[in-house]
């Protein structure tokens, strides 16, 4: 028992601490931090001043906004192509369901650096390099296979006697698709469209190699500490991580080993 | 057998096949090309002039690192939280946070956290020990700095797995092993561990191919020195920029790579155990 409390205080301190010295570097006055030889530790000279000045500059709502749109835009693309793979591979046969799971979650392994860059060429051909689309098009291969996961879960939990009902009454698939399933999957759909948000919203390889120069939050926050100007990165790393935090704490249900581990239960 | 659900699942599919399978093959294909469109070795023999062999050195010294920390860690973490105890909620719930920290945001905090001069490592080491530590003095210590911050954004998706997967372990396999005198670390030893076997497997193919492409850490913490695979691509990607033969080169080692550690996983793990 007591091991127990002594574990989780080690745990919850090792999670926390970084999370902690971004909060200090985000309202602590830069003397004790970043100009500090030995930074406190302490929140000891609260200050509001230097979000403010960060944020006062405009080369932030840009990159925002676009993180944003790709993010959204990924979720859609995602939903429209994973709602009926997810529907599909859930009435297959597992037999038939599971070589096409494999497929897509070997597919995910492929390194987005090496898919990355002949994307980068060809989009350049085809005018959509730079663009938000072109990469909402990249960043969906890595949500697409984790949401049609979890919506094959979502649809094998309802019952096919349920829909077979409906099938003998005369619905047609999208009768049956609007009517009994999709507002029986809407918890599953959402989580799917969050978690593809998040992780559209995250995403820094392909927004690097596709949007190099006018890009996303990540990669400005990337180029403006290298380019030395660390409080601006500070005060974006916090405005973009405060909704994601939200998010996850929304989602918590949802990210369980279970999904991942699917595969290997059966 | 009917039709649609395959039609429903085949865009899904197709979208992926031509978007990650395609240009993956165009990669390699593109990579044994030279300046002139003939077929040769001509871009990897180049890469011998830009260490090629230091970052595949780097690249499974992560990668292998960052592993074992995760497991460990992941194993402390989900045994800890498969148990009962007051303020459980609240430490799964901080476990979880990390896994919404962007790992550009992840990157940066423990740029500072392991700044050489400012940083709060050596802040606590300082007030503690009275010493100072330069973190990037060997490519080793650069190395352990980046597995720390990649274990500290990674380590709750391994948790999440071997917690489904201790939870999946019959109890009573624990009680009487118990009464036959075994003590704990003989219990994990021959309860947990094989049990867990296929969802060890599972956390190793999910991080350890995540873990062969770690980019955007290694580029913010410690750019290109030393080199890690995935740095050294971007790295020639950007310099040689519109020639891209030598960054596919590289990135087809990296590639090889992946494909021999899954392979050496799946063979390890006994793929599916059933």
């Amino acid at each position: 028992m007591k091991w127990s409390y002594i574990g989780a205080i080690v745990v919850g301190a090792y999670f926390l601490f970084p999370l902690y010295v971004l909060f200090l570097l985000a309202f602590n006055s830069p003397t004790i931090t970043i100009l500090a030889r030995y930074p406190a530790l302490l929140p000891i000279s609260l200050t509001l001043n230097n979000l403010v000045v960060s944020l006062q500059g405009s080369a932030f709502i840009d990159p925002l906004v676009k993180s944003l749109e790709t993010a959204t835009l990924v979720g859609v693309i995602t939903l429209v192509l994973a709602v009926p793979a997810g529907y599909g591979l859930s009435r297959l046969p597992r037999a038939i369901a599971y070589p096409f799971l494999v497929l897509l979650l070997v597919t995910n392994m492929m390194p987005a650096i090496v898919i990355g860059i002949p994307i980068a060429v060809e989009f350049i051909k085809l005018h959509l390099f730079e663009s938000v689309e072109g990469l909402a098009l990249a960043q969906t291969l890595i949500t697409l296979p984790l949401a049609t996961f979890i919506l094959q879960g979502t649809f094998s939990s309802i019952p096919s006697d349920l829909e077979n009902q409906a099938r003998v009454d005369g619905a047609g698939l999208l009768r049956r698709l609007f009517s009994i399933l999709l507002p029986i999957a809407a918890p599953g759909i959402a989580a799917a469209f969050l978690i593809s948000w998040m992780f559209s919203w995250d995403e820094f390889t392909y927004a690097i190699l596709l949007i190099p120069y006018h890009s996303t939050l990540p990669v400005t926050i990337y180029s403006d500490v290298t380019r030395g100007n660390l409080l601006a990165g500070v005060a974006f790393s916090l405005v973009f991580t405060i909704p994601v935090i939200v998010l996850t704490f929304a989602l918590q249900k949802y990210l369980r080993g279970e999904y991942l581990a699917g595969g290997i239960k059966a | 057998m009917r039709l649609t659900p395959f039609l429903l699942v085949l865009p899904a599919v197709g979208y992926i096949v031509a978007f990650s399978f395609f240009p993956t093959i165009d990669a390699v294909y593109l990579s044994f090309q030279d300046p002139h469109g003939g077929l040769s070795l001509h871009n990897y023999q180049e890469l011998a002039y830009f260490n090629v062999g230091g970052a595949v050195l780097d690249t499974v010294l992560v990668t292998v690192g960052a592993l074992l920390i995760q497991l460990a860690l992941g194993f402390l973490v989900a045994s800890v939280l498969s148990r009962e105890f007051l303020g459980k909620r609240a430490l799964s719930t901080i476990t979880i946070i990390p896994m919404g920290v962007a790992t550009v945001v992840a990157a940066i905090t423990f740029s500072f956290i392991f700044q050489t001069s400012g940083g709060y490592a050596n802040t606590v080491l300082h007030s503690l020990f009275g010493i100072n530590v330069n973190w990037y003095q060997t490519s080793l210590s650069s190395l352990l700095v980046v597995m720390l911050a990649d274990s500290w954004k990674n380590t709750p998706i391994v948790s999440l797995i071997l917690l489904a997967g201790m939870s999946s372990i019959p109890r009573e396999l624990y009680y009487s092993a118990a009464i036959d005198g075994a003590g704990s670390v003989r219990r994990f030893i021959h309860i947990t561990l094989p049990n867990l076997r296929s969802f060890i497997g599972v956390a190793l193919i999910l991080r350890g191919v995540q873990e062969f492409n770690i980019f955007a850490l290694p580029l913010i913490l410690i750019g290109d020195h030393p080199p890690l695979l995935t740095t050294l691509v971007y790295n020639l990607y950007t310099t040689t920029f519109p020639e891209v033969g030598l960054a596919l080169a590289a990135a087809t080692v990296l590639l090889g790579f992946i494909l021999v550690f899954m392979g050496v996983v799946i063979k390890l793990t006994g793929g599916r155990s059933s």
